[in-house]
C-alpha cells in the first residue's frame, strides 16, 4: 500500500524534512557477502564506448542548425557598466543575437571576476568569442572585499553564523589534563571537471524546451528550469547520457543554461553554451577556503574533555555554509563540544558543493589536532581514536542505523605497524613516516526515488530510471542489481537512463546518494518483475509458486525441473512484463552515516621540501559492496583528488584586484599519475541492516574526506614538523621544518 | 590570419617578413596567438627551413625534446632536462628551437594584466604573487625563465648557429631594459637552425616541481663538467637563464618575501649536482 509519510531527506549533510509517498519496503536483505552478481566484481557496462571515444558527451552533441553562445564575463572582481555598447558585436561575422546585461542571469554589477555580463550567439564558437570581445564596456571599478576574516568583522556574511553546542565547553576544560590549540587553513580548490559545464538548449514552439545539459541532476535541472520559464515540468525535458564529471559542482542549471535558452528563443535555433577551462576555473564553483581556530581537552588516559572550534568560510559572494565543524560535531564521542562556523561573503566567485563539502576541510583540522593531542599525551594515535570511539549520534542523541568502524580500525592495524619499518628506511635527506585519519560522513540517501524494469520475450531486460551516471558507474551497479533479482547474467541487462522523458524521477548524484538511493528501487523494481515471471511461470508449468526461483537465467523448480526464461516470456511475443520500484523511507529515529580510516606513508625530502606519498591504504565502511571494481575505482578517484587537494592545488588570487591567477591547468596542478601513489582499498562489506532492502551506502565522497590529514600526519611523523596549511607546497613544508627545528623538543613543551 | 609552408631556408627567410612569425612545433606559439598575446598576419611553418637531428654534437633547431630524451648519444644534462620538461604529447611536438624561445609562464603575463613586460608601468608580481618567480635580476620584471633545456645548454657551454651568425647561448639572451623589453637578442626573422653541444666529462640537469611531473621548474639546476671547470647554471631563478660562479653566489640573490624558499632548494640541488658531476 502507499503510504504518506513525513521523513527527513539529507544532501551534502543539509537536512530537509519533506512529505513523501513510499511503498513499504517489503523486501528482505539479502544476505552479507559476495552473492551471485551482487558483490563481485563487474567490469564497467560502457567502459569500453567511454575509451574508445564512442561515449557522446554533451560536448560531443551537435544539433542541425545549432549555434554557439560565449559570454563576457567581468574582468574585475566588482565593478559597475557605466556604458556598454555591443554595435559591432552585433554586425561581426556570424553573430546572431546579443544579450546585454539588461536580461538575467547577466548583470551589470557584478559582484566578482568572471561574473556573466553580455552574451553572443553565433555560428561557430569562434565567431561568438570574437564578437564577445568586440563587445565595449566602460568599467567603474569598486574595491572588492577579499578578505574572510574582515568580512566577518564586518558581519558581511552569507548566512546567518551557524552557533552548535552540547554540553559545556568551560566545564570540559577545566577537567583536561592537556589542552591542543592550533590554526589550521585549506585553500580554495577548483572542480576541474574533465567536461566543462555546459548545456544546449532547443526550443520546440514557445512552451516547450530540450535541455542536453552535463549534470549531475536531470529533475533539478527540469525543476528550475520549468520555474524560471514559466513552463509546466513536463514540457521541459532534460538529458544527460555520458557525463564528464562534476564532484558537485553540476548539481543545477547554472547561468550558461539560462543564456542558452535566452539565446535559444532570441534565435529560434538551438544554442549550445560551453565553459571554456579558463571560465570554468573562474565561475563553476569551487570548495572554498577556510580558517579554523581549534581546541581539544583530554585526559591523560586520552578521554575527550572538550572540542571547540571556529571555522570561517570564504564562501564567496553566493554559496551556502558549507559544514565545516561537521566531523568535530560527529565523529568522537565528547560530552562538551561547541563549534561556530561563519561563511564569509566575498567579491568571489560562489562556492558549490565539492566532495564532501566542509567534511574534507574540517576532517583535516579536527585529525590533524587528534594527532598533536597524542602526541602530547604520548598515546598512540590509533588508540587514542578508539578511546574515544561514539557509540551514538550524540548530536541528537539517536542510534546509529550501522557502524563498522571499529572494524575499519582493526583492519587499519597490520599498516599502521608498519610505521618502525617505515620510519628506519630514512636517512639523511629523505625522512619517512606513517600517519592516519578517521573519516564520517553521510552517504544514505534517501526517497524519492523510482525505477521500472521490462523483461521483453528474449528474455533480457531493461532497466528504466531518470537517473543519471555522472561517471561513477552507477549504471553498471544498477544492472547487477536487476540481474540479482531476476536470475539473469548481468549481460542481460539493458539500463536506459540521463532522459527525464524516459522513466519516472530518480536521485540527485551528489551526496554519495545514487546507489543507496537507486539501488532499492531497482531492486524492488526487479522483484516485482521476478514476481510476475513466477506467477506465470507456476501456471504454465503446473508447480506451487514457491518452489520456483529465478537462475541463471532459467525457471528453477526445486523438484529438480527448469526452463530457461525466455521460454515463458516468448510464449507472449511481444507482450512485457513490467514490473516497477521505488526507495522506501529511511529508518526513522536513526542516524545513517558512513565512517572509513586511511594509513598514509610518505617520504619528506628535507632540504627541498618534496613530499612524496608512497602508499595509502583506504578502508571505508560503506554498508554492502555492490560491486568491488567500481568501489575500489571511486576510492582511487577520490584519494587521487584529494592528493592534488593536499599537495598542489590551489586557486590563487591576486590580492589586490582579487583577479584568478590559475586558470589554467598550468598554473593550477592537479596531480599527474607520476604522483600517484599505491592505493590499497579493502571495503569492509556489511550490509546495513536498517537503512533499506540493499543495505548499501554512497562511497563517492567518503575516500576524499580523511585524505589530507593522514598525509599531514604521516609527515609530521617523519619530519616533527606541523604542517597545517593546505597545499603542502615545497614551501609550506620547508617552512614547518624550519619551524620545528626552531621549537624545544616535544617532550619539553609539557601540558 | 595565412600559413606558409616553405620548403626551404631561402623560402623561409623570404616569407619571414614584417607580421609574420616562425612556427615549429606550434606548442608555445598557438596558445599564445590564440591569447592575442602574439600577433600576426602571416604563420611561417618552418619544418622544412630548420634542420633536424643529431649529428655528432651537432643538434638540428627542429629537433624535438621526444626524440633527445631518448637519444643516448647527447650529454645526461640535456637528456634529463627534455625528459623533464612538459608532457610526452608536448615533448613529441615541441622542439629545442622553440623551446629555447618560449616566453615567461608569468600568471599576470599569460593573463594579460598591464605589466611592465607587456610595455606597462609595473610589476603585479612584484606586490601581488610571486611563488614562482625570479630571486635574480628581478626587478622591474621579476619573471622567471621556464626553460629547462636552456639552463642545461648554458652550463655545457653550447653554441647556437642561426641563419645569419654563431654566438654562445648565454648571448641569445639578455635581460629587458626600459627601452627593449625583449628577453632574446635574435632579430626580427632570425632563425635559429643548430645547435653546437660540446661533450663534457660530466653532467647532470636536477629539477625541483610542484609535483612529479609537468611542471615548470620552480628551480633547476644544471652542472657541467669539462676540463677548464664545473659550470652551473639556472632554471626558474631568473628573467633568462641564470649562470652561477658558484653555491655562495646564491647570497647574491634579491628573493621577494613570497620565493626565498626557492633559495633553500637551490642549495640543496646544487650540493646534489656537484656531487654527481664530481669526478
Ligand atoms: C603546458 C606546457 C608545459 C611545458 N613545460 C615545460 C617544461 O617543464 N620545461 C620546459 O623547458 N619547457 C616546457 N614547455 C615548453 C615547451 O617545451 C615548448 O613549448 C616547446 O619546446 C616549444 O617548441 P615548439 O617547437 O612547439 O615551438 P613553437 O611554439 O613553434 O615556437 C615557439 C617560439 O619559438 C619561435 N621559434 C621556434 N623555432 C624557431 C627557430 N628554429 N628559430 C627561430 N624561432 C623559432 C617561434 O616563432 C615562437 O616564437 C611547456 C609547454 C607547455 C605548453
Ligand atoms: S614579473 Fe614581469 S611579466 Fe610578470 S607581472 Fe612582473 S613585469 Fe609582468
Amino acid at each position: 500500500m502507499a503510504r504518506l509519510i513525513r521523513t527527513e531527506k539529507e544532501v551534502e549533510g543539509r537536512y530537509t524534512e519533506q512529505w513523501i509517498v513510499v511503498d513499504e519496503d517489503v523486501l528482505e536483505q539479502w544476505p552479507a557477502g559476495p552473492l551471485e552478481t551482487v558483490g563481485r566484481p563487474v567490469p564497467r557496462a560502457d567502459g569500453g564506448q567511454r575509451a574508445r571515444g564512442e561515449a557522446r558527451y554533451t560536448a560531443d552533441i551537435k544539433l542541425p542548425g545549432m549555434l554557439h553562445a560565449a559570454i563576457l564575463r567581468s574582468p574585475h572582481a566588482k565593478a559597475r557598466v557605466r556604458r556598454i555598447d555591443t554595435g559591432r558585436a552585433r554586425r561581426a561575422p556570424g553573430v546572431r543575437a546579443v544579450l546585454g546585461p539588461e536580461t538575467g542571469p547577466l548583470t551589470d554589477e557584478p559582484p566578482y571576476e568572471g561574473a556573466p555580463v553580455a552574451a553572443v550567439a553565433a555560428e561557430t564558437s569562434e565567431q561568438a568569442r570574437t564578437a564577445v570581445s568586440l563587445i565595449e564596456v566602460e568599467w567603474e571599478r569598486l574595491e572588492p572585499l577579499l578578505d574572510p576574516e574582515e568580512a566577518v568583522r564586518r558581519n558581511e556574511l552569507i548566512d546567518e553564523p551557524n552557533r552548535e553546542e552540547r554540553g559545556e565547553v568551560e566545564r570540559g576544560l577545566a577537567e583536561s589534563d592537556a589542552v591542543v590549540e592550533a590554526e589550521y587553513r585549506t585553500q580554495t580548490v577548483l572542480h576541474n571537471s574533465m567536461e566543462t559545464h555546459q548545456a544546449i538548449c532547443e526550443w520546440d514552439g514557445d512552451d516547450r524546451l530540450t535541455v542536453y545539459i552535463s549534470t549531475q541532476f536531470i529533475w533539478g535541472v527540469r525543476e528550475e528550469v520549468a520555474k524560471r520559464f514559466g513552463l509546466p515540468e513536463d514540457h521541459v525535458r532534460v538529458v544527460c547520457r555520458f557525463m564528464g564529471g562534476g564532484f558537485g559542482s553540476k548539481n543545477g542549471p547554472g547561468d550558461y543554461t539560462y543564456v542558452a535558452a535566452e539565446l535559444a528563443r532570441a534565435t529560434g535555433r538551438p544554442v549550445k553554451c560551453a565553459l571554456t577551462r579558463r571560465e570554468e576555473n573562474l565561475d563553476s564553483g569551487n570548495r572554498n577556503s577556510t580558517i579554523q581556530r581549534l581546541r581539544v581537552g583530554a585526559r591523560s588516559d586520552g578521554t575527550l574533555t572538550f572540542l571547540d572550534g571556529e571555522f570561517v568560510n570564504a564562501t564567496g559572494w553566493d554559496g551556502w555554509l558549507a559544514s565545516t565543524g561537521g566531523p568535530m560535531r560527529l565523529l568522537y564521542a565528547c560530552e562538551n563540544v561547541r563549534t561556530v562556523e561563519y561563511g564569509a561573503k566575498l567579491n568571489t566567485p560562489p562556492m558549490a558543493a565539492f566532495r564532501a563539502p566542509g567534511f574534507v576541510e574540517g576532517t583535516f583540522g579536527l585529525e590533524c589536532l587528534l594527532d598533536e593531542l597524542a602526541a602530547k599525551l604520548e598515546i598512540d594515535p590509533l588508540e587514542l581514536r578508539r578511546r574515544n570511539h561514539s557509540t551514538h549520534d550524540a548530536v541528537d542523541e539517536r542510534p546509529f542505523s550501522s557502524k563498522q568502524l571499529l572494524e575499519c580500525y582493526r583492519r587499519a592495524e597490520p599498516h599502521w605497524e608498519r610505521r618502525d619499518e617505515v620510519r628506519a628506511r630514512s636517512d639523511a635527506t629523505w625522512k619517512r613516516g606513517v600517519g592516519l585519519a578517521s573519516q564520517v560522513w553521510y552517504g544514505g540517501g534517501g526517497p524519492p526515488s523510482y525505477a521500472w524494469v521490462r523483461i521483453g520475450g528474449d528474455g533480457r531486460a531493461a532497466v528504466i530510471t531518470g537517473m543519471q551516471d555522472i561517471g561513477t558507474g552507477s549504471a553498471t551497479a544498477m544492472a547487477q542489481i536487476a540481474a540479482e533479482e531476476l536470475g539473469l547474467p548481468v549481460d542481460r541487462i539493458e539500463v536506459a537512463l540521463g532522459d527525464s522523458a524516459r522513466g519516472p524521477y530518480a536521485t540527485i548524484s551528489a551526496g554519495s546518494s545514487t546507489i543507496p538511493s537507486m539501488g532499492p528501487a531497482v531492486r524492488a523494481a526487479a522483484a516485482d518483475a521476478a514476481r510476475q515471471l513466477i506467477e506465470i511461470a507456476a501456471q504454465r508449468y503446473d508447480r506451487e509458486e514457491r518452489v520456483l526461483s529465478l537462475k541463471n537465467g532459467q525457471i528453477v523448480s526445486s523438484d529438480g525441473g527448469s526452463w530457461p526464461l525466455e521460454e515463458i516470456t516468448g510464449l507472449l511475443e511481444s507482450g512485457q512484463i513490467l514490473g516497477k520500484g521505488s526507495r522506501g523511507p529511511n529508518p526513522t529515529g536513526m542516524r545513517v552515516l558512513t565512517f572509513g580510516v586511511q594509513v598514509a606513508e610518505v617520504a619528506v625530502d628535507v632540504e627541498t621540501g618534496e613530499v612524496v606519498v608512497e602508499k595509502i591504504v583506504a578502508i571505508h565502511d560503506v554498508g554492502r559492496v555492490i560491486n568491488p571494481l567500481g568501489a575500489s575505482s571511486q576510492v582511487e578517484g577520490g584519494i587521487i583528488q584529494g592528493l592534488g587537494h593536499t599537495l598542489s592545488e590551489e586557486r590563487l588570487l591576486d590580492p589586490s584586484t582579487g583577479g584568478n591567477l590559475t586558470q589554467t591547468l598550468d598554473a593550477y596542478k592537479i596531480p599527474t599519475i607520476a604522483d600517484v601513489p599505491e592505493i590499497v582499498t579493502d571495503l569492509v562489506d556489511v550490509p546495513d541492516e536498517h537503512l533499506t532492502n540493499l543495505g548499501s551506502k554512497g562511497l563517492g565522497e567518503p575516500p576524499i574526506i580523511p585524505t589530507a590529514a593522514a598525509i599531514a600526519n604521516a609527515i609530521r611523523d617523519a619530519t616533527g614538523a606541523d604542517v597545517r596549511s593546505l597545499p603542502i607546497t615545497r614551501e609550506e613544508m620547508l617552512r614547518a621544518l624550519r619551524e620545528a627545528s626552531r621549537q624545544p623538543a616535544r617532550e619539553e613543551v609539557g601540558a | 590570419m595565412d600559413i606558409l609552408r616553405p620548403d626551404s631556408l631561402e623560402a623561409a627567410r623570404a616569407a619571414l617578413k614584417n607580421g609574420s612569425v616562425a612556427l615549429a612545433g606550434g606548442t608555445e606559439l598557438v596558445p599564445l596567438l590564440r591569447d592575442r598575446i602574439v600577433e600576426a598576419d602571416t604563420i611561417v611553418e618552418i619544418r622544412h627551413a630548420v634542420p633536424r637531428g643529431i649529428q655528432g654534437t651537432r643538434i638540428g633547431a627542429g629537433t624535438t625534446l621526444g626524440e633527445l630524451e631518448v637519444d643516448p648519444q647527447i650529454p645526461d644534462a640535456l637528456r634529463e632536462a627534455c625528459r623533464l620538461a612538459a608532457s610526452p604529447q608536448l615533448r613529441a611536438m615541441g622542439t629545442i628551437g622553440g623551446n629555447l624561445l618560449q616566453a615567461t609562464r608569468c600568471w599576470y603575463w599569460r593573463l594579460k594584466y598591464p605589466c611592465w613586460l607587456h610595455g606597462g608601468g609595473r610589476c603585479f608580481a612584484h606586490e601581488g604573487l610571486h611563488r614562482e618567480h625570479a630571486v635574480f635580476a628581478n626587478a622591474p620584471c621579476a619573471s622567471a625563465h621556464p626553460s629547462d633545456v636552456a639552463a642545461a645548454l648554458l652550463a655545457l657551454g653550447a653554441t647556437v648557429r642561426t641563419d645569419r651568425r654563431e654566438l654562445p647561448i648565454a648571448e641569445l639572451y639578455r635581460l629587458p631594459t626600459g627601452d627593449d623589453r625583449r628577453m632574446t637578442g635574435l632579430e626580427p626573422g632570425e632563425l635559429i637552425l643548430e645547435l653546437e653541444v660540446p661533450m663534457p666529462a660530466a653532467s647532470t640537469y636536477l629539477k625541483a616541481m610542484d609535483r612529479k611531473r609537468f611542471a615548470f621548474a620552480l628551480v633547476g639546476v644544471a652542472a657541467a663538467r669539462s676540463p677548464e671547470g664545473t659550470r652551473l647554471a639556472l632554471a626558474g631563478m631568473a628573467p633568462i637563464p641564470w649562470l652561477l660562479e658558484d653555491e655562495s653566489a646564491l647570497d647574491e640573490a634579491t628573493p621577494l618575501p613570497g620565493n626565498a624558499y626557492k633559495l633553500e632548494i637551490a642549495r640543496a640541488l646544487i650540493r646534489r649536482a656537484l656531487v654527481a658531476v664530481a669526478p
